[in-house]
Order: C-alpha cells, then sequence, then structure tokens
C-alpha cells in the first residue's frame, strides 16, 4: 500500500530538486496571514483551461491551482498520495485498489465519490494529452463510493508515475463535467483555489475555496501535494508577452510573483530590496535530436564527428546566460531511474581533429546539413546559433533555419527534410524515465527510425516490477543514446522564479505555487 | 452623401473578399497548425494527427473555404479553436481597447503635431522649423517596442507614475483607465505625430503663398489669425489624408504596443492566433482590420465634403 507521510510510505522517485528543500521550511504559524490579492505574471495565455487537455506550462500554472490528482508529485518529485488515501498494487501488477479521501469537496459543492473518479479516468483516456498511458488499461471499477479499482491488461509499472504526473495532469472533476468534450471541460475541481473570470489575452482569476478539504495527513505544503492552506483571498494571474515589462511589473510592485527571470535580469535585480529571486537547478536539460533516417545524419560516423565536434559547456554558458551545470545523464542524479554516467566520458571530450577524421570516414563532401530551431524559446535558438558556429569551424556546411513552433513542429514529425533540431526537455525528466525513453521509441521516435536497443530498453523499463531492471534498462537507453549518437544530451540548465519581498514562504517549483505563501 | 456611403460601402465588399480570400491562401501556405501548439512539444506525430482530426483541421481546403463563406454570409466569422468562443464576440471584446489606443493616438498626434507644422510653416527656414521638424523627426524614427520599454523604465520603474502596463476598463475606472492608457497612446502618438506635423507643414507652405493668403495679409490680419483661419482650412484635405493614412498605422502599431504595454487588444489576439495558427481568429482580425481601412477612408472622404465646399458643390 502506497500511503501519504506518517504511514508507510513507498517512494517511485527520490531527491529531485533537493535544492528547494531549504526553502520549503515552514516558517512560524503565528506569521502565517491571510487575505490580499496576490497578482502573478506568466508570459503567455493557456492554450486552454481544461487541465486534462493541455500539457503547456501556462496551462499548468493555472489548472494545478484549481484540480488536484489521485495521486501527485512531493518536494522531490516522488508520486505521493492526493485525493487518494493510498493503493494497493497486486502483486501481479495488474491492478490497482485506490481508496479515497473522505469528505473532499468540489467547488461546485459536490463530495467527491469514485463515480467522479472514475469519470474523470475514463475522460483522460478518451481526450487526456498524456492518455498514452491510459492504453494498458482494460476496466476501471467503482466498487463503492470510496473505492476505485483499476485493472490492467498488462503490466505497466509507470503507471502511477504517470497518473501523478503534472505534465498534463489526470484532473479529478465531477461526474457532469467529465461529459465535456476536450477544451470545454476544466473549470470544476478540488483545489485550494477556484477559476474566475478568464480573458485569454489579459488575466485569469482565481479565488480561494474556502470549504476547500484539506490533506491531513500531510503537515504542510510538498510539492504539488501536502497540506494546502490557500492564504491569498484571490490570485490574478496576468499573460504578459514582454519580459521587460514583466520585470518592470516586479520593480514597481505592480506585480507580486512572476514565473520565470532571465539570469542576466536576476543578477542585476541582486540588489533590489524589494525583489527575492529563486534558483531551481536542474531546471530542464537542452537535447539536440538527429534524423537517423534522412540526409547525413543517417551515417553514424557523421553523427559521432557531430558529437566529437561540439564543445558542450560553451553551449550551456551561452545558451542559459550561465544558468546551467554539465551533467550528462538523461535521468537527473538522485532521482529513482538515475543510471549514473559510468562509461560516458568518452564522448564528452571535443575534439575537432577527431570530428575531421570522422567526417571524412563519413565521406562527407561538405553537402549542406539542414539544421532547424523556433524561435519561441530562447535557449533553442541560442543553441542552434551556437552549435552551427562549431560545426562550421570543423567543415561542415551548416543550413539554419529559424521558424516559429508550429512551423518546426510539422517539420520535425516529417521523416525528411532536417537532419537536427535543438528540444529543451523540461518536465519529461522531471517526470522520471518514462516520458523521456519513450520520446525515442516506439512507432514514431523522435529520430525518425526505431533503434532495436531502444525498443528493448523501452520494453523493459515499462514491463519489469523491479525497480534495478527498470535502472538497468535505462542505462541500456543511455548507453545507446551515447554510443550511436541518436540524439545528444548537452547539459543541464536552471530556472528562475522571483517575488516581491513581502511574499512569504515562497518556494519555488515546477509552478509558482500560490498556497502556503501569504502577504508580510 | 448618402449615395456616396452606399457607393462606398459597396465598393468594399471586392476588396473585403480579395483580403479573405488572400487571408485563407496564406492559412493553406503557411506550415504547422494549432493542434502542434495544443498538443506540444513532445507529442508524437499520431497524437497531433489525432487531434487535427478532432479538431477538424483535416477536412479539404475547398469544404473549410465554403463552410467559412458560408458563415461569414450569414454575419459569423467562425468559432476560435483556442478560445472556444465565436470570433466575433472575441473582436467585438477587445475591439474598443485597440480602437481607443488608436483613436486617442492620433487625437493626441492631431493637437500636437498640427500646431507644430503650422508654426514650423509660419517660421519657415528659421530656428523654430528646424526644432520643429526636429521633433516631427524624431518621433517618426523612433522604434515604437523600444520607445515603449524605455518609458516603462523612466514613468514607470524609476518615476512610479503611470502602471508599467495592463488595461483598466473605462466603466471600471475612469482615473484607471486614462493611467493604464496614456503611456501606450503616447507612445503611438509619438509615432504618428511626425508625419502629420510635415505634411501640415508642406500643405500651409503651400497655400500660404495663394493670393487669398495675400489678401488676408493686406487686409491688416494677424499671422496667427491668418494660420488659423484661413491656411489652416485650405490645407486641411491633405492633412485629413494623412490623418486617415496615420489612424491605419496607428492600427497597425498597435499590435506592437499591446504586446509591449500587455493591453487586450486585437492585435495582440491576432499575434497569438498567428503563432498558435487560430485560423478563425486570424481570418476575422484581418477582414476586421481591412473593414476598418475602409471605414475610416470613407470617413475621411465625407470630412473632406465638410471641410472643402468645393468638392460639395462639385458633386
Amino acid at each position: 500500500m502506497i500511503r501519504g507521510p506518517g504511514v508507510s510510505r513507498r517512494t517511485f522517485n527520490a531527491g529531485l530538486l533537493a535544492g528547494t528543500a531549504a526553502a520549503t521550511l515552514p516558517l512560524p504559524a503565528f506569521a502565517q496571514k491571510r487575505g490580499g490579492d496576490v497578482v502573478m505574471a506568466q508570459s503567455s495565455p493557456p492554450p486552454t483551461i481544461d487541465a486534462q487537455t493541455s500539457s503547456a506550462a501556462a496551462s499548468r500554472n493555472i489548472s494545478l491551482h484549481v484540480h488536484e490528482t489521485l495521486f501527485a508529485r512531493d518536494e522531490a518529485a516522488n508520486p505521493v498520495p492526493d485525493l487518494a488515501e493510498g493503493v494497493d498494487m497486486a502483486a501481479d501488477g495488474l491492478s490497482y485498489r485506490f481508496t479515497l479521501r473522505s469528505g473532499v469537496n468540489f467547488h461546485n459543492g459536490k463530495v467527491m465519490t469514485s463515480a467522479d473518479v472514475k469519470a474523470s479516468l475514463e475522460r483522460y483516456a478518451q481526450v487526456g494529452m498524456s492518455k498514452i498511458f491510459m492504453l494498458p488499461v482494460a476496466a476501471i471499477e467503482a466498487p463503492d463510493s470510496k473505492t476505485v479499482v483499476v485493472k490492467m491488461k498488462n503490466v505497466f509499472p509507470g503507471f502511477i508515475e504517470n497518473l501523478s504526473s503534472p505534465r498534463a495532469p489526470c484532473a479529478i472533476m465531477p461526474e457532469e463535467e467529465c461529459a465535456k468534450p476536450a477544451g470545454q471541460g476544466g473549470r470544476i475541481g478540488t483545489g485550494p483555489f477556484t477559476m474566475g473570470e478568464f480573458r485569454s489575452d489579459s488575466h485569469i482569476m482565481l479565488h480561494r475555496f474556502d470549504k476547500y478539504s484539506q490533506n491531513m495527513n500531510y503537515k504542510e505544503r510538498d510539492g504539488f501535494a501536502g497540506k494546502k492552506t490557500a492564504h491569498f483571498d484571490s490570485v490574478r494571474i496576468r499573460f504578459m508577452p514582454e519580459g521587460g515589462a514583466r520585470t518592470a511589473g516586479l520593480q514597481t510592485g505592480e506585480l507580486h510573483v512572476i514565473e520565470a527571470l532571465d539570469a542576466p535580469v536576476a543578477k542585476r535585480l541582486e540588489s533590489d530590496r524589494n525583489i527575492r529571486s529563486y534558483t531551481m537547478m536542474p531546471w530542464a536539460y537542452q537535447t539536440l535530436i538527429m534524423n537517423t533516417a534522412w540526409g547525413q545524419t543517417q551515417n553514424l560516423s557523421f553523427r559521432r564527428a557531430i558529437q566529437a565536434a561540439l564543445d558542450l559547456e560553451e553551449i550551456m554558458a551561452i545558451s542559459t546566460s550561465g544558468l546551467y551545470r554539465m551533467q550528462p545523464s538523461w535521468q537527473h542524479p538522485g532521482t529513482a531511474h538515475y543510471p549514473g554516467v559510468a562509461g560516458l566520458e568518452k564522448f564528452l571530450k571535443q575534439d575537432q581533429a577527431q570530428a575531421r577524421a570522422l567526417l571524412r570516414d563519413a565521406g562527407y563532401k561538405g553537402e549542406e546539413f539542414a539544421m532547424m530551431a523556433d524561435n519561441t524559446n530562447r535557449p533553442h535558438i541560442d543553441t542552434a546559433t551556437v552549435v552551427s558556429e562549431q560545426l562550421r569551424a570543423v567543415g561542415v556546411n551548416v543550413k539554419l533555419s529559424v521558424t516559429d513552433w508550429p512551423t518546426i513542429f510539422t517539420a520535425r514529425t516529417k521523416p525528411e527534410g532536417w537532419c537536427m533540431w535543438p528540444l529543451l526537455m523540461g518536465i519529461e525528466p522531471y517526470e522520471g524515465p518514462y516520458g523521456v525513453v519513450g520520446f525515442f521509441a516506439g512507432a514514431s521516435p523522435a529520430m525518425m527510425k526505431q533503434d532495436p536497443v531502444i525498443e528493448e530498453a523501452q520494453a523493459k523499463l515499462t514491463t519489469s516490477l523491479k525497480l534495478e531492471d527498470r535502472v538497468a534498462a535505462v542505462k541500456m537507453f543511455q548507453d545507446r543514446m551515447y554510443d550511436q549518437a541518436l540524439s545528444l544530451k548537452v547539459g543541464d540548465s536552471g530556472w528562475i522564479q522571483a517575488t516581491r519581498a513581502n511574499v512569504m514562504n515562497f518556494a519555488p517549483y515546477r509552478i509558482p505555487r500560490m498556497w502556503d505563501v501569504w502577504f508580510a | 452623401m448618402l449615395r456616396l456611403i452606399v457607393v462606398r460601402l459597396l465598393a468594399a465588399v471586392p476588396v473585403l473578399f480579395v483580403v479573405s480570400l488572400v487571408s485563407f491562401g496564406l492559412t493553406l501556405l503557411v506550415p504547422g497548425d494549432i493542434a502542434a501548439e495544443m498538443a506540444g512539444q513532445m507529442a508524437s506525430r499520431e497524437e497531433v494527427d489525432q487531434l487535427r482530426a478532432q479538431l477538424g483541421l483535416n477536412r479539404p481546403p475547398l469544404e473549410r473555404m465554403v463552410a467559412w463563406y458560408g458563415g461569414v454570409l450569414q454575419g459569423d466569422l467562425g468559432r476560435s479553436i483556442l478560445l472556444n468562443q465565436s470570433v466575433g464576440s472575441a473582436i467585438l471584446e477587445r475591439l474598443p481597447v485597440t480602437l481607443s489606443l488608436a483613436g486617442i493616438a492620433l487625437l493626441v498626434a492631431a493637437l500636437v503635431g498640427v500646431p507644430l507644422g503650422l508654426l514650423a510653416a509660419a517660421k519657415a527656414h528659421k530656428w523654430q522649423d528646424q526644432a520643429a521638424m526636429g521633433t516631427a523627426l524624431v518621433g517618426l524614427s523612433l522604434p515604437d517596442f523600444w520607445l515603449g520599454l524605455l518609458l516603462i523604465w523612466v514613468l514607470a520603474v524609476k518615476m512610479q507614475w503611470l502602471p508599467s502596463g495592463g488595461w483598466v476598463p473605462f466603466s471600471d475606472d475612469p482615473i484607471g483607465w486614462l493611467r493604464s492608457i496614456a503611456m501606450p497612446a503616447g507612445v503611438l502618438a509619438l509615432n504618428q505625430m511626425g508625419p502629420l506635423a510635415r505634411m501640415t507643414r508642406s500643405a500651409a507652405l503651400e497655400v500660404s503663398n495663394s493670393d487669398f493668403i495675400r489678401t488676408a495679409r493686406a487686409k491688416g490680419l494677424a499671422e496667427p489669425r491668418v494660420f488659423a483661419r484661413h491656411v489652416l482650412a485650405a490645407a486641411a484635405v491633405p492633412i485629413l489624408t494623412v490623418a486617415g493614412i496615420s489612424f491605419g498605422i496607428a492600427l497597425g502599431g498597435a499590435l506592437v504596443i499591446e504586446q509591449v504595454f500587455s493591453l487586450p487588444g486585437v492585435g495582440r489576439l491576432v499575434i497569438g492566433a498567428v503563432l498558435r495558427r487560430d485560423w478563425p481568429v486570424i481570418q476575422g482580425g484581418l477582414l476586421l482590420t481591412a473593414f476598418v481601412f475602409v471605414a475610416v477612408n470613407l470617413i475621411v472622404d465625407l470630412l473632406y465634403l465638410w471641410v472643402d465646399p468645393r468638392l460639395r458643390e462639385q458633386r
């Protein structure tokens, strides 16, 4: 049985974001103050407020204040119970029996029952953005009002990790809301805030839910789970595309919290006593996705030439404005599936002479090397620019195309016309290994051509009940990625959230959480 | 006059048709669609294809085009995929922001630019002329996004006189509305003031050498009165022409200004729709923009008749 703290809690993942732990220490209870209207800014509006149907960070920032899930991630990204008291997994791994918390209120006044949970899970299987993890589900049953049983077609040890992921949250909503089509649900949840006025290019209002049912199995806030207390009367989330305007708003006090601050700006504001910035490391990692089905990158020697030609640290230093660390593993250190970095040293050192020799081996004659990047995400375009110059230095004729995100997306899902593109992976490594390995496996792998060893690693990862077997599968994946240069991991990047100094008890996390935070 | 309005509105129909045709063509030419945005960067091609099918984006272009024109003929501009709202209502909600921004900008530009142009003409080739035209040139040359950010830093961060961005509806708080619109409208006005001042100077100089102006001076009228009453009236037609064009440019400039100052106007709606490929909003937004241009030209034509009696007689 997996239960909350204080009971027999089994962790799935451990140690991620350990750097934030100090920031989560609770202040003395007498310091907490109720009331006030906090204003937060994020760069873009949510593509939808239907929590289940979007994996956009802009949606998560909002929906995770309004919605909760059966299991959620704790401060260190481990799956822990949230709306569930716990779960019993059958010994054969073919069923999960969830016991629900009692007396949990929805924003419409209704009390949550197993019928609501069943309907929510079934809706997710239909319209959820990460519904692929529901494919192994054979049936969902509600034997009584406090119990939900999920029966599996086959063993899938990543089920709880996926169910607890905040990426596109498997939000629990009232049964009647679940009949709504994709994009049209999502206003009613069980979270500490209710959804108010939404103007898609201006702001959304969240209001404190006074009948919120706190999870008393915990003593305090813990990641997306824990005992949450909403202190603010309201949270106004403004959508402000211009970074300079967001910073100005924080400086003037019009904004109290901003979801992201560039490293150079954070450094400039260090002396401002009215502003506090909070750094998270790691937040994401930068990758270079290769196309092994088309162009020069079909050739192993050519891919290895790229691997040898690149100075990874220079790429990270420039693309993150110094907010990075060099860490070669495809999993974050300290997490349950971290496979270590043994044997990777030889792939990490730049060697231009070797790169030129490998280019000769590949029979490269100066043909155009098609690289693409989107201008939506600055680390992408900066990475592509530095990589282009480093490859040109060893004689690769790089043609860099920069377009917007939808264009890149369309291009990168086609098997021809491109050789490489940079992608910052953030939420996936936070989730664990399933999203990362799965991205390079299956019917449409990111590198466009299935690799038998990656497929084997994926199969072992998704069917092995023993953790050590799954770690071995991740190691198999990682070794193959480096050995065949199927795609490259460049390095880890950080993230900075910032608040006014009068916002107390703030702790940075995947979203700026507005519960357990109050004004001085 | 009614005949003029009807004729001009009828003439606008083919213009709007061509605009809609071009915008529809662009939707077919530009790669990518909204399904990619909604699915997220790690989504597989199958996931995106499935979403595309759910949203009806895999229908043949001709079928989509016929359905869209059918709706437009019934006054329905379609439904935004992202906003889950009719395009017409999404635009109408935001139109007051954009129109008030462009309108106030043009008003301020006219109130400053026209007297500046008249001053330059009255003091032609003297230092006042140089100073006035230099000011106009500076206003014309400064990039509005840069000026916007600079003013945010000075007036919001340093002086704390005005908010750094955001929008307060007039109905909620008239003072708050004025404060929220002052900086963005000021930036746009500075850009529009230049062409107005230069055209006013040029037209006023041309008119000031006319016989009737010499007659007015010979009658002993004071120079300010000559300029205010006679020169300005005679130069009004070209000034109105530039003002009409300026309003159109101000609407275009509002796209950038709304981004910088986080104003929820039509410009921001359309930019967001372009970046996310929300085609119904792009088409509706372009159609509306074209219609506003046609309407502004019509209003300018009507104003010609009002300021120049000769044109009324010709009709």
